[in-house]
């Protein structure tokens, strides 16, 4: 196990995992959007989607024990990570300046220099989720009374304070994969002149997938509230 | 000439027989050291270039203990890194025609018959292991497609024997030694002190057996000790002040050794590499080189007309002159280097040089894209052409470069026998810091092939000799004259400081090199290099009297360190113009306008002057001593250089 | 054809001036007057440090050897920008007709915790040698070489070998580096090795223990910004830290020591 630790504790090892969790934290994200957008069909499909999900109890636990295992490894590492990379530095530049030429809108939003503090958004957002959907905190007991998940998604979404919070989560997470997709390939030693192009692409692309399609939901949902409520 | 040649002769210490056996002989014959023992020898290696490098890391495989220094920050940068075109090895892979022998002939013509036979054919022999040994390093030459070794033609030879790493051979053969030599470090054979400059040698009853160097970083000045010392310093280029040397690129090491008893043999023997970027103006540091590969390729030309001022490409073909190909018909732009720098000093002197100092000739690659393709000639040169871009701001694929000769190689150097040891038992000199294999002009891609050979495959067997026969004895740095070196040092770095004058130490500096230009240069006559002796007399005094050099003595001082090196220049500046003086003839790089033929070639008198100038030092301000190393020719015949 | 005249340059020069490695440093500011945009950046300093030698104040310390962009001893943070402004390009080769007249450049050393200042701009860099004693050679005693011809190896390979041995080793991929990691240095002698039969045998071996020197000197990790990519001279890909990460996690998982 020795080799392990010495893999967990180098930059290249971390890299790796970094990468490896990350990937398969994305494919989460396909899921997820895929399973949120069945929203857009119907109280039905989404009801029935979200009973028979709940319906699997051991893929669940299972599921839900690797992702959670993921997401620390994924944050735990990070903190290493930034902390060696902060250190590493000492003293800051009086002046800094990129000399990237492929820096048009990313020189603005420049995702890759920035993982830790999106990453860091992004745990925020999802702690407020998961204390939303899963836990139901905060909301005393009003969402116990619905029994429609569509529903109660419906309450959370037309929240002032979800509309800004999953928003702003949801972009800055688009941010983040959008650098972190094309990363972990780089990380895990993918790189060929064939592919690494099509790769990038597909990164940024995803980005803009997962940061519109999540935020489409908040953002609907409160625009709806007027025309949709009562 | 008021030097008195002394008739000592001096001990080149050739083996007998025939050449082709000499060296086979030399290694039957020299005492080993038994393995156990070689851990008991300390040797330094001052100089991390190619011949330091491959030196240091020889021996140290070897199990000597090896102490290398060098000023760089590492010894990665030593400026054999800066060689470019390549490596001559007669492997005759192209199969054409190339032997040993024919690479040791075309170096001792190359050299204008003013090189050790003996050494050169070594030279030759080695060649091919040195190639075997760089591929083994990784060396990533270049490849045909099939997968083997790829050459290409240079300068002064008819045959393809060549190897390169596309326009960074120096780099690469550079970084293999390098990378032998940190494997040492890594074991523990060899302890390496970069950011140290050795400022004097100690002589201990007779022997070599340490040095006195400057750390740099601190200014300490620290002693170290051994059994033979291994002078790996590079050459002397800077004199000139501009040259294509790396900036640090000095002859104090040398020159202190030479103070110490060490004969400095034919210092005027300078080669002015044809192909470099012209002068720009007064603040320019220094020049840049364009790999005399360029010339496989590009065609040199001045206009025909003195006052053609229209850009080159608008000049056509029938109102250009193409010199080179015009003059030397056999080998057309591939003249060795010594002969195509003259004939630009010529065109130019005559008034057809081009661009705004008129101080430069063309070298168009317009046929060549022509017939090969750009994507040819990028792929040959690219790396060229880029650098040639950054500095003057033109596109040669367009516009035809512009060049000019500039001081490049120094092919004299401390004298050495076979052994590669200097008149002083212990010293020994490798590279371009000694003198013996180039004579009066270096081929194209010999110096990388030199500074490998002495350190691969010379110095490990000589060196050895040296230690199993020398019976020598214990010494530390406890011993007084290491204490008396140390203070000697460190009193001349105070008077430096305790100057504070008027004038920088480049200001200084530059104007040594304009007298050495002027007086020393492409040509050189009688009348300029007494002007020359006398200016840089008057100019060492003033140095001494009016040199600013501010800060401590015990810190990183820059200014500090390259005021002891122009110190030492100073004083070999003189011994320079006087070997030049007097050489009554003309030969490779060494041009008496007095002796010249009708057709302004160089003219050489093998009867008066087929030897080897060693001179002794004396004492400051005595004259010092020639003595003459007769050079025998028993297997090249002695013939006027024709390149027609 | 013939560049355009330029007109000479008077520039604000803000410099780091720190006398030794434990003393505190600062920015000084320095007016230069009529250079020539013919002038390389280090031919610009060497004028500043006439004029300040005139006035008895003790020249900048900068670090440089060759000037002709081989030998990697030069290298300075050029308003922000390792290198200056320029493509594969180092310090001595940049020339003073990339700026304006009446331009402002803030001019730093290399800043990294395994890079300490020694004076001024001229940093520390022995950690890269450490790398590469590290594992950055193939174990051959002279002599032992088999004929050059011996192994065949491809032409593509060669190349892409010959691109990672480029590096320089100057330290600019640090200096870009948010995280002041030295991966595309690293990277660069790991990729050079391992493409060449030669190099094949201790490739294992090699990657782990210049790896674990790299982090045992605090450089960061490679967060794949590519910033050192855009800031090398010698146009050193990031694929060769692709290729390192490869050849590490293989060494890793399949290595027996």
């Amino acid at each position: 196990m020795n080799w392990l630790i010495t893999t967990l504790s180098s930059t290249v090892g971390r890299k790796f995992v970094m990468g490896l969790t990350g990937l398969f934290l994305c494919f989460f994200l396909v899921v997820h959007l895929a399973g949120n957008l069945l929203l857009y069909v119907g109280p039905e499909a989404y009801d029935h989607y979200a009973h028979t999900l709940h319906e699997q109890k051991g893929f669940l636990v299972v599921a839900e024990v690797l992702l959670f295992g993921a997401f620390i490894v994924h944050i735990l590492l990070a903190i290493k990570l930034s902390r060696g990379n902060y250190a590493a530095r000492q003293i800051s530049y009086a002046k800094a300046s990129s000399k990237k030429e492929s820096r048009l809108v990313a020189n603005v939003v420049a995702p890759e220099a920035w993982m830790f503090w999106s990453g860091a958004v992004v745990l925020g957002f999802l702690i407020l989720h998961l204390g939303d959907f899963k836990f139901e905190l905060w909301w005393g007991t009003s969402l116990q009374a619905i029994d429609s998940p569509y529903d109660k998604a419906g309450v959370i979404l037309r929240n002032s304070l979800r509309l800004f919070v999953y928003t702003l989560g949801s972009i800055v997470l688009g941010v983040h994969v959008s650098h972190g997709l094309a990363s972990a390939f780089q990380s895990l030693g993918v790189n060929h002149p064939k592919y690494t192009p099509c790769i990038h692409w597909c990164s940024i692309a995803f980005g803009w997938i997962v940061g519109i399609g999540f935020a489409s939901f908040p953002v609907i949902w409160s625009l709806t509230e007027s025309a949709a409520a009562p | 000439m008021s030097t008195a040649a002394a008739q000592q002769t001096l001990d080149s210490r050739i083996p007998d027989g025939p050449i082709d056996q000499k060296w086979t002989q030399c290694k039957n014959e020299m005492k080993l050291v038994a393995p156990n023992n070689k851990r008991k020898f300390d040797i330094i290696v001052v100089g991390t270039g190619l011949a330091g490098a491959s030196a240091a890391a020889s021996l140290a495989e070897l199990g000597y203990n090896v102490k290398a220094f060098c000023y760089q920050d590492s010894p990665r940068r030593a400026h054999s890194i800066a060689a470019q075109g390549g490596i001559n090895a007669a492997k005759n892979y192209p199969n054409d025609g190339d032997s040993v022998y024919r690479l040791f002939y075309d170096t001792v013509k190359g050299g204008d018959f003013r090189a050790r036979e003996a050494n050169v054919y070594r030279l030759a022999e080695v060649s091919n292991n040195i190639i075997d040994q760089c591929v083994a390093q990784g060396v990533p030459f270049a490849r045909e497609y099939g997968g083997t070794l790829a050459n290409r033609t240079f300068g002064g030879a008819q045959v393809s024997r060549t190897f390169y790493c596309r326009g960074q051979t120096g780099q690469q053969l550079l970084l293999g030694a390098y990378s032998a030599l940190m494997r040492q470090v890594s074991v523990g054979k060899v302890q390496m002190y970069p950011r140290r400059e050795m400022v004097d040698l100690v002589v201990v009853d007779g022997n070599a057996r340490g040095i006195v160097c400057r750390n740099l970083v601190t200014g300490e000045i620290e002693t170290h000790a051994a059994h033979a010392v291994l002078l790996c310093t590079g050459g002397y280029g800077n004199v000139f002040y501009l040259s294509t040397n790396a900036k640090g690129c000095n002859v104090t090491a040398a020159w202190r050794c030479h103070r110490r008893g060490a004969y400095f043999a034919n210092p005027c023997f300078t080669q002015i590499h044809p192909t470099c970027i012209p002068v720009k103006g007064s603040y320019q540091s220094k020049l840049t080189l364009m790999s005399e590969s360029l010339r496989n390729d590009g065609r040199v030309w001045v206009p025909k007309d003195p006052g053609d001022t229209r850009s080159p490409s608008q000049i056509p073909e029938d109102q250009r002159d193409y010199y080179l190909e015009r003059r030397y018909p056999a080998f057309g732009n591939m003249v060795p280097r010594d002969v195509a720098s003259r004939a630009a000093k010529e065109r130019c002197d005559a008034g057809y040089g081009v661009g705004e100092s008129h101080l430069a000739v063309y070298l168009d690659f317009q046929r060549a894209i022509q017939e090969q393709g750009r994507h040819v000639i990028e792929s040959k040169y690219g790396n060229l052409f880029h650098m040639y871009k950054k500095i003057t701001d033109e596109n040669p694929y367009e516009v035809p470069m512009r060049i000019y000769p500039a001081v490049h190689y120094t092919m004299g150097g401390l004298w050495v026998d076979y052994h590669l040891e200097s008149t002083i038992p212990g010293l020994f000199v490798l590279g371009e810091a000694n003198f013996s294999d180039h004579g009066a002009n270096r081929l194209g891609a010999s110096a990388l092939m030199q500074g490998l050979a002495d350190g691969y495959f010379v110095a490990p067997y000589t060196v050895g000799h040296h230690l199993a026969s020398s019976g020598l004895k214990p010494v530390t740095t406890a011993h007084p004259k290491f204490k008396e070196t140390a203070v000697e040092a460190r009193n001349r770095i105070e008077r430096m400081l305790s100057v504070n004058g008027k004038r920088s130490v480049d200001d200084i500096h530059r104007q040594l090199g304009q007298i050495m230009w002027d007086n020393c240069g492409m040509a050189r006559n009688a009348a300029g290099l007494n002007t020359a002796i006398n200016e840089i007399r008057n100019l060492r005094e003033e140095f001494w009297q009016n040199v600013r050099v501010l800060g401590s003595g015990q810190s990183f001082n820059q200014a500090l360190e390259h005021a002891g090196r122009l110190a030492d220049f100073l004083e070999f500046g003189e011994l320079f113009a006087k070997d030049a003086l007097q050489r009554e003839e003309s030969c490779g790089g060494h041009f008496r306008e007095e002796h010249q033929t009708a057709d302004n070639e160089a003219l050489r008198d093998d009867e008066h002057f087929a030897y080897a100038a060693a001179w002794q030092f004396q004492g400051d301000g005595q004259e010092e001593t020639l003595h003459k190393e007769q050079l025998t020719f028993n297997e090249v015949e002695l013939t006027t250089r024709s390149y027609k | 054809m013939i560049s355009p005249a330029h007109h000479n340059l008077s520039l604000t020069l803000k410099i780091w001036r720190q006398p030794h490695a434990d003393a505190p440093g600062e920015f000084r500011t320095y007016q230069l007057q009529d250079v020539s945009p013919h002038m390389s950046f280090l031919e610009m300093l060497d004028i500043l440090n006439e004029q300040l030698i005139e006035k008895g104040e003790e020249p900048v310390a900068f670090d440089h050897d060759c000037r002709e962009g081989i030998c990697g001893m030069c290298g300075m943070m050029i308003n922000g920008q390792a290198h200056g402004p320029d493509h594969e390009t180092t310090t001595c080769q940049l020339h003073m007709r990339r700026f304006e007249d009446g331009d402002t450049i803030v001019i730093e050393p290399w800043r990294s915790r395994a890079f300490p200042v020694i004076r001024d701009l001229a940093v520390d860099r022995s950690a890269f040698d450490r790398i590469i004693q590290a594992g950055g050679y193939v174990s051959v005693k002279t002599g032992q070489a088999i004929d050059g011809n011996a192994n065949l190896i491809p032409q593509q390979d060669q190349e892409s070998s010959m691109d990672a041995a480029a590096c320089i080793g100057c330290g600019a991929c640090v200096a870009a580096c948010k995280n002041a990691s030295a991966m595309l240095f690293t990277s660069a002698k790991v990729s050079h090795l391992v493409q060449l039969p030669q190099g094949a045998p201790e490739r294992k071996k090699r990657v782990l223990s210049m790896i674990s020197q790299h982090d045992e000197e605090g450089f960061g990790a490679c967060t794949n910004t590519y910033e050192c990519e855009a800031a090398c001279p010698a146009a050193i890909s990031v694929s060769h830290i692709a290729r390192l990460n490869r050849e590490y996690m293989k060494a890793m998982l399949t290595s027996k020591e």
